[in-house]
């Protein structure tokens, strides 16, 4: 059944007034998300797109039933939107914001993991199970649906792997970002450990960078016996020391988080690491079939 | 964003944290003004952004003026790790009979801070980590709750202290915390705390770092982090909230998203290009922004050819197609550009750009594009 969302899951937009929220809200729901409500405080009453908006989390789900929101709002307000979906219960919130400080980002995970709910981000695209649904901003027609998994760190360079995949007709079960910041809710560990429970997820493609030690714990657990083929694709073997490359989570300080010891402990636990994203292509035809 | 030492302790002291009297010399004339007012013995700190400055010789303790004198003539224009030491900061000099380690810092796979405190600090604290670990006490906070003082004295009980420097110590950790989420910190570090023999407790090294994505809840310290950029193109980026960095080839990058940049970087240079730069627009691309991005790649005089690589999710990309258009026309440019897109509403995107004569890669291949823009360049010599 995919992972962490299918064409059951009941969303709402957090942000869903603002020019991306709205953007977007259009997008997902040309693609078959079934978006329940939006939420933008003091423009209760409103409709975008035809959803109709409310100014509080609990105040749309007293309307409507919800499983998951998807979160647009500003990095100055995002900490507080992210409180009151998981506070109102939430079991999924997807933070597409970017540059939220990161105090902001750790006391979100630490509610997160108090609470029981599963955050992705931020700063990630979202979750795309592909032709059912997506709660993100990735663009639907680079995806097509398959048994492939994707999980990565850069929202970009994910959509280059998956668009791939889709022109050699290699199709995708469910695609994550985990988020380019230094602190973010689910991390590569445990998207695997959901890809290895589904059943239609037949082997995963992880794409990482510099930075972070989320490629290291992927590969120490896939070396403890994670049982599905893994491809790896890590950017930033040219990246300068000290400089952020673009994510906060990307950049390699005091000779730590280079491209090549992450791609030597993923070939360590026996992942595929290509060395160019289009390669993708063939060792997935291998390795996947 | 690092902090100098001399805005870091500061800031400590209004958090009721004991620092030793000192003040800023920017000239050997400053040394000696300030000479007459903390007389020696004294502790001369060239003030440099990287860390390691004592084992480089950054910090010098001089007995007499005349020393002192001699010693800042000699700091002065020095470099640190790559850094010219244009101040020093000179302080009165203070004898430990301990020097303590104190540090908050993020540890990014918790997601949470983490306190590491040894009594055994000083300038070989990273060989300590990597040969003693057993001798620095770690503990992770909950960023919700905070740290309690009865946990930061038991953090000082561990670090092997007892009767009233363990509460002191306790003390200090709880204001350090304080300063670590006040000031958005990801790290604030004292090292060493020295332990005098009297038993009293002072802050005579000090670290912050404040998180770059926090800034706007700090515009004074925003100021001055766009005012210390070297790099004329990365502080006018910075000021834009774009993420560039400059390297030192001749064909300028842009990416829409970081790790996509950042393969785009690297594929390019697998097939022996030489990129000028890295620059990520972000998920926020609209016309103004992505002519902002061209004219930044362009400020640096050694671009011969750019290499556009975008992709439309949340990014408008027919907003950007034109940007990069109109950049185009109005600056007249005649180098080699390849704008690869893909994404929602690709098409029209590639109509406005084929429309205004730059060539597009249609395929999802980085490294269509990247031998796209060698070919062009090679064919442009």
């Amino acid at each position: 059944m995919a992972i962490l969302a299918d064409e059951g899951t009941k969303v709402i937009i957090q942000g869903i007034t603002g020019r991306v929220g709205s953007a977007q809200a259009k997008l997902m729901l040309d693609y078959g998300t079934r978006i329940v409500a939006g939420v933008t405080p003091g423009r209760g009453g409103q409709e975008v797109h035809g959803i109709p908006v409310y100014d509080s989390v609990e105040e749309a789900l007293k309307e409507h039933e919800a499983d998951a929101s998807v979160v647009f709002v500003p990095a100055s307000a995002a900490r507080d939107s992210v409180f009151e979906a998981i506070e109102c219960g939430l079991r999924l919130v997807v933070v597409v914001t970017e540059r939220i400080p990161i105090h902001d980002a750790m006391r979100m995970k630490a509610l997160a993991d108090a609470k029981g709910a599963v955050l992705i981000g931020p700063n990630t695209p979202g979750i795309i199970t592909p032709g059912r649904t997506k709660l993100g901003i990735m663009p639907g027609n680079l995806y097509r649906r398959g048994d492939i998994g994707i999980v990565a760190r850069s929202a970009t360079l994910a959509y280059e792997i998956a668009a791939n995949l889709t022109e050699a007709g290699m199709g995708q079960s469910t695609c994550l970002g985990i988020g380019g910041d230094r602190v973010t809710g689910i991390t590569f560990v445990d998207a695997l450990r959901l890809f290895e429970e589904d059943e239609e997820t037949r082997g995963v493609v992880l794409v990482g960078e510099i930075g972070r030690r989320v490629e290291e714990e992927a590969a120490d657990y896939i070396r403890e016996g994670f049982g599905k083929p893994v491809l790896a694709f890590i950017a930033g073997r040219e990246a300068i020391p000290g400089k952020r490359m673009g994510h906060a989570g990307a950049i390699i300080e005091g000779g730590k988080g280079t491209a090549e010891s992450k791609i030597e402990a993923l070939r360590r636990a026996g992942a595929a690491v290509i060395d160019r994203p289009s390669e993708v292509v063939e060792v997935a035809r291998d390795l996947f079939r | 964003m690092r902090l100098f030492e001399f805005e870091s302790k500061p800031i400590l002291a209004e958090y009721g944290i004991p620092i030793p009297r000192g003040r800023l010399a920017s000239s050997p004339e400053e040394v000696e003004d300030v000479l007459r007012s903390i007389p020696p013995p004294v502790v001369l700190k060239a003030q440099v952004t990287v860390g390691r400055r004592g084992k480089a010789g950054g910090v010098k303790v001089a007995r007499t003026a005349e020393e002192a004198m001699g010693l800042s003539r000699e700091l002065f224009g020095r470099e640190i790790h790559g850094q010219m030491v244009e101040r020093i900061l000179i302080e009165e000099f203070v004898e430990a009979a301990k020097e303590l380690f104190l540090s908050i810092t993020i540890d990014d796979s918790a997601g949470r801070p983490i306190i590491l405190a040894s009594q055994e600090g000083g300038v070989e604290i990273e060989e300590l980590a990597a040969e003693h670990p057993e001798k620095i006490v770690r503990e992770l906070v909950d960023p919700l709750r905070g740290l309690r003082g009865y946990e930061a004295r038991r953090i000082a009980k561990a670090m092997g202290l007892s009767g009233q420097p363990m509460v002191e110590v306790g003390r200090i950790l709880c204001s350090l915390y304080r300063a670590f989420i006040d000031y958005d910190a990801t790290i604030v570090e004292v090292n060493p705390l020295a332990l005098t023999g009297a038993g009293g407790l002072c802050a005579t090294g000090a670290v912050m770092i404040i998180d770059d994505d926090a800034l706007d809840r700090h515009p004074e310290l925003r100021e001055r982090a766009e005012g210390r950029m070297e790099d004329d193109i990365e502080r006018l980026a910075f000021r834009l909230g774009i993420p560039y960095v400059r390297f030192d080839g001749d064909i300028g990058i842009i990416g829409s998203g970081a790790g996509l940049a950042t393969a785009t970087v690297d594929v390019l240079r697998s097939y022996g290009g030489r990129p000028a730069n890295f620059l990520d627009t972000g998920g926020r691309i609209t016309y103004e922004h992505m002519k902002n991005c061209l004219d930044l790649v362009f400020r640096n005089p050694k671009v011969r050819a750019l290499l556009v690589n975008l992709y439309g999710g949340i990014n408008p990309i027919v907003e950007g197609a034109k940007g990069i258009a109109d950049f185009v026309k109005e600056r007249g440019l005649h180098v080699p550009i390849v704008v690869k897109v893909r994404g929602n509403f690709e098409e029209e995107a590639w109509r406005i750009l084929e429309g205004a004569g730059i060539e597009v890669v249609k395929s999802s291949r980085t490294e269509d594009a990247a031998q796209r823009i060698l070919e062009r360049l090679r064919e442009a010599v």
